[in-house]
């Protein structure tokens, strides 16, 4: 009997580098399977398939983009999962004022 | 990066391993006849920076950003990257030191066996901060100064940025940390270079990074403020001028040209016209043990929330995240056709690129600049400088056949 994988949900709310990312899939010929190729970052799905075809070929068979936030990810690797709640520690001294504070 | 001082003045320096032979004297693990397998790791700790420069890759911002690294992620990052054996950890941002974990996290790459070293606009960094940071491992800060105070500030977007850099900077040596200064060129600031250069011997530097500016984050907004490849030729004689002249002073800087491989080719005629024939061919000999442009080899970038990118300035595109799946399986998976096609850039290579006589020691340059000029990932790059005579090795002195063989 197999023992079923231990996948855990990845957070994925908010992805965007600031820019929203879409995810990539690509089917270069029609009898490929489709690919996910990474993600490409773009203000709106049209502007996403022309950089996406920039990268992976104006000629592939099929191209589809998905807001990467709408993607439900569970994974059996990644990062730590025990981690939650715990928030990132951005220092609160970045407030624009560039002032070196000797000890 | 292409360090001139080691291929004209023979200037050894911890980390040439990873470009060329080992560094006399390191106990670091060296490469010396095969390429770098892995690469050097940036790490975009943080989207947050106190500062708003003008020309920031990573879109930096004052406002903090959704989906950056808890403490405990960042270990696990880091784990990941030791386990592939990246040989270098590089903290980046945003400005990394806004993060108040930054020691701890450098102490625990230190801890995995990763080399830990940081890129910072410096403004930030006490006499207390940097003798924590030498403390938890930290083997080398790259400090960012983009020209002399009023030019630095603008760009920069704060006054008083340039002095507070430089105390940091200052911090840093007190505290006996190894420093550099990292000087990228634009139309406004180029008028400052020497200036810069000045500064750094002043102030006991003893490292210079060249940046050509990339066509990435707000960088791709001010195309229009590069110069033009000619300008760049000059700049770049000018930098190979400046470290002769130090080193003929006996002052050893350590200089660095970082972006643009057509400075490989550059060099290669400029010890020619220096040095002679014998020189040039070692030179040649040593870039392509380098490899070329390293984007989606020797160098890679992780932002604040986990995608991987090609490189550090090409934030548009991410071959996955590190938290569906480790960094190691996404930099090793090929089925990615853009990724397969970076690695064998070779065949793809389109115009003066595909004929150029050093292709090996070149590689097509920046193909992000290629992309965001042309359209096109594998046209040549709008800021190839060679003149035709050395693309195609029209003139007495041609590397092909030679070092190639």
């Amino acid at each position: 009997m197999v023992e079923n994988a231990r996948r855990s949900l990845v957070e994925s709310d908010e992805r965007g580098n600031p820019t929203p990312q879409w995810e990539v899939f690509v089917r270069a010929e029609a009898a490929d399977p489709m690919r996910h190729v990474g993600s490409v970052a773009a203000a709106s799905a049209t502007e996403a398939h022309e950089h996406a075809s920039r990268l992976f070929g104006w000629d592939a068979a099929d191209v589809w983009l998905c807001p990467a936030e709408a993607v439900e990810r569970y994974s059996t690797r990644g990062l730590a999962t025990d981690t939650e709640g715990e928030e990132s520690r951005v220092n609160e001294r970045a407030d624009g004022n560039p002032e070196v504070q000797d000890a | 990066m292409i360090s001139i001082s080691k291929l004209l003045c023979d200037l050894d320096a911890e980390g040439d391993g990873l470009r060329y032979d080992a560094a006399e004297g390191s106990e670091k693990p060296q490469i010396t006849e095969k390429k770098q397998r892995r690469p050097v790791v940036v790490w975009n700790t943080t989207r947050r920076c106190n500062l708003y420069c003008s020309h920031c890759y990573a879109g930096a911002d004052l406002d903090p950003a959704s989906g950056e690294f808890t403490t405990a992620e960042g270990k696990a990052f880091l784990d990941q990257l030791a386990d592939y054996g990246a040989p270098v950890v590089l903290f980046s941002g945003g400005e990394p030191l806004v993060r108040d974990d930054l020691v701890e996290l450098v102490s625990y790459a230190a801890d995995q066996g990763l080399r830990p070293v940081l890129s910072s606009n410096g403004t930030l960094i006490t006499h207390e901060k940097a003798a924590a940071l030498r403390d938890a491992g930290l083997q080398y800060a790259g400090i960012s100064v983009d020209g002399l105070p009023e030019r630095n500030d603008q760009f920069r977007g704060e006054d008083g940025a340039f002095d507070a850099a430089v105390r940091g900077i200052e911090n840093c040596l007190e505290v006996g940390l190894k420093t550099g200064l990292r000087y990228t060129i634009t139309e406004a600031n180029a008028p400052d270079l020497e200036g810069v250069v000045d500064l750094l011997a002043e102030k006991g530097l003893d490292r210079f990074c060249f940046y050509h500016l990339d066509y990435g984050g707000r960088g791709a907004e001010i195309v229009d403020a590069d110069l033009t490849p000619q300008e760049k030729r000059e700049a770049v004689r000018r930098v190979a001028d400046m470290t002769l002249e130090y080193h003929d002073r006996g002052e050893e800087i350590e200089t660095l040209l970082v972006g643009n491989y057509a400075d490989a080719a550059f060099l290669v005629e400029y010890a020619r016209e220096e040095f002679g024939e014998a020189k040039a061919q070692a030179v040649y000999d040593y870039l392509e043990r380098n490899g070329g442009d390293p984007t989606g080899e020797r160098i890679a970038d992780v932002d604040y929330q986990g995608n991987v990118h090609l490189t550090q300035f090409w934030q548009g595109y991410s071959l996955g995240n590190v938290r569906d799946r480790p960094f190691g399986e996404i930099w090793e998976d090929e089925s990615n056709p853009l990724l397969e096609a970076l690695r064998n850039r070779e065949e793809h290579l389109k115009g003066k690129c595909a004929d150029c006589q050093y292709q090996s020691i070149c590689r097509g340059a920046s193909r992000l600049r290629a992309l965001a000029a042309t359209g096109d990932l594998f046209e040549p790059d709008p800021q190839c400088y060679l003149t035709d005579d050395e693309v195609f090795g029209t003139e007495a002195g041609s590397m092909v056949g030679g070092a190639a063989d």
